[in-house]
């Protein structure tokens, strides 16, 4: 089928679509699609709160403040008070806006025709340096700089294991802002580009119908029909990614602040 | 906040760091192939940080002390109402109670003082009928006694009629004036009350 032969052509280029491009400066200095989003996002973040803290009130009031507030709730709750505990309070604000910044990225790039901030390496990246530099501070902090790279092989183990256990733990801490960069972006990528070719495919199978209307090319365009639904499907578990993936990296950073802290690793 | 401010200050100077080091971690990210696309690019990298830093500095200065103050008092009240709302039933448990008590002195009150007036009442029956009785007895003793003195006065009267009568048919028939105050007239007299007193016994 000629829908078939054009596909992997449609889909290479579709990855380059999505490949970070500068839209001001070049790729070292300047803006890439992913960051332009990104900076839309952020400033829709600051509209929302500036909003939600103007209309917030004791008695909340409206589908907007219940939202906003529904979801700071499940944070607290979920992520905040369930993980870290007691010291709930001197994490909020961080996880807070961890939160909201990667699901309003997420939100964002669900609009046809936006790019999600966190759709790019370099912005994950960026996030999950911030988290690793505020669990490490954070871990510091309790313990004092030496305690804490010492408290990173457990108490108890006899020299010369704890010695290897320790690179063990030193490396396990290394890759959770890798890990927490590109869990979050390959979701975030692989999604649309899912969505993506889903609505290529949807267009191929159409394009002959539109060109020339015919039995034969009405039939061959019943495909479409198909992949719309799926791309329907998709868009609406891109949806529940957008949350989850925000929660994920959040309850992530959390546990990780949570084993920073804790008096024994 | 001054825990945020020296977060951000130590999350910028790494990207700075970053920034002006040779770039090794991001030297390849042209033309690299695949791999390419999991290299971060400074244009992406560097933004997102400072974006990121700055709404965390101003969300930690502007918003969340505002909604945890918001969630706070919001707790706060919740838990007053409710506490509120306990002392409210158990003084309402604590009323009722208090009333019930209250309606069964005064029902146990109600009763003693029916009972009290049914005896006072019978007290009072009792108290009417013997002076009722005494009085009938005396409204009869006296009847009698008007009776009786009645009767005498009829009986004086009948009997100085019959003297006068008497006397006078007596004269008629010894054709004898006889003095209506003489000694006749005495004796007649003496003779119907001797006659009254036997009549009367």
């Amino acid at each position: 089928m000629e829908a078939f032969d054009k596909l992997s052509g449609e889909i290479l280029h579709l990855v380059q679509e999505f490949s970070s491009a500068s839209v001001f400066g070049d790729l070292t200095v300047g803006l890439t699609q992913y960051s332009f989003w990104l900076l839309v996002a952020a400033v829709v973040f600051c509209l929302v709160m500036v909003l939600f803290v103007r209309r917030a009130s004791l008695v909340p009031h409206g589908v907007f403040v219940n939202g906003v507030e529904y979801l700071i709730d499940y944070v607290t709750n979920d992520v905040a008070k369930g993980v870290i505990g007691t010291e709930w309070r001197r994490h909020f604000p961080f996880l807070l806006t961890l939160f909201f910044f990667i699901f309003i990225n997420n939100v964002i790039g669900l609009i046809p025709g936006m790019k999600p901030g966190t759709g790019a390496i370099g912005c994950t990246a960026a996030l999950a340096i911030c988290s690793f530099i505020y669990f490490v501070w954070r871990g510091c902090q309790k313990h004092g700089f030496f305690g804490y790279w010492k408290s990173l092989a457990p108490a108890g183990v006899m020299f010369p294991m704890n010695v290897f256990v320790w690179v063990i733990e030193l490396f396990s801490l290394i890759l959770r802002p890798i890990t927490l960069a590109i869990r979050l972006f390959c979701n975030m990528f692989a999604g649309h580009i899912v969505m993506g070719s889903f609505a290529i495919m949807a267009s191929l199978f159409a394009e002959p119908l539109f060109e020339q209307l015919s039995a034969l090319n009405a039939a061959m365009a019943l495909p479409s029909i198909a992949w719309l639904a799926i791309l329907l499907i998709i868009y609406v578990v891109e949806m529940i990614v957008a949350f989850v993936q925000a929660y994920v990296f959040t309850i992530l950073t959390a546990v990780y602040i949570q084993i920073a802290e804790a008096d024994e690793h | 906040m001054k825990t945020y401010r020296s977060a951000a200050l130590a999350a910028a100077a790494l990207a700075t760091a970053n920034l002006v080091a040779p770039a090794c971690a991001f030297a390849e990210e042209e033309g690299a192939g695949g791999i390419d696309i999991l290299v971060p690019k400074m244009a992406e990298f560097v933004p997102a940080l400072i974006a990121f830093l700055i709404i965390l500095a101003v969300m930690a200065k502007l918003v969340w002390p505002q909604v945890l103050s918001m969630m706070d008092e919001r707790e706060r009240r919740i838990a007053e109402s409710l506490d509120e709302a306990e002392k409210t039933k158990q003084k309402a448990i604590a009323d009722r109670e208090a009333s019930d008590a209250l309606v069964t002195d005064a029902r146990r009150q109600a009763a003693d003082i029916v009972l009290a007036a049914r005896k006072d009442a019978e007290v009072e029956r009792q108290r009417i009928v013997a002076a009722a009785h005494t009085e009938a007895e005396e409204i009869i003793a006296k009847a009698h006694a008007n009776a009786e003195e009645e009767r005498r006065a009829i009986f004086a009267d009948a009997a100085a009629q019959i003297a006068d009568l008497s006397v006078s048919v007596a004269s008629k028939i010894v054709e004898r004036q006889l003095d209506e105050d003489g000694e006749q007239r005495r004796l007649i007299e003496r003779y119907i009350k001797e006659a009254g007193s036997l009549n009367a016994n």
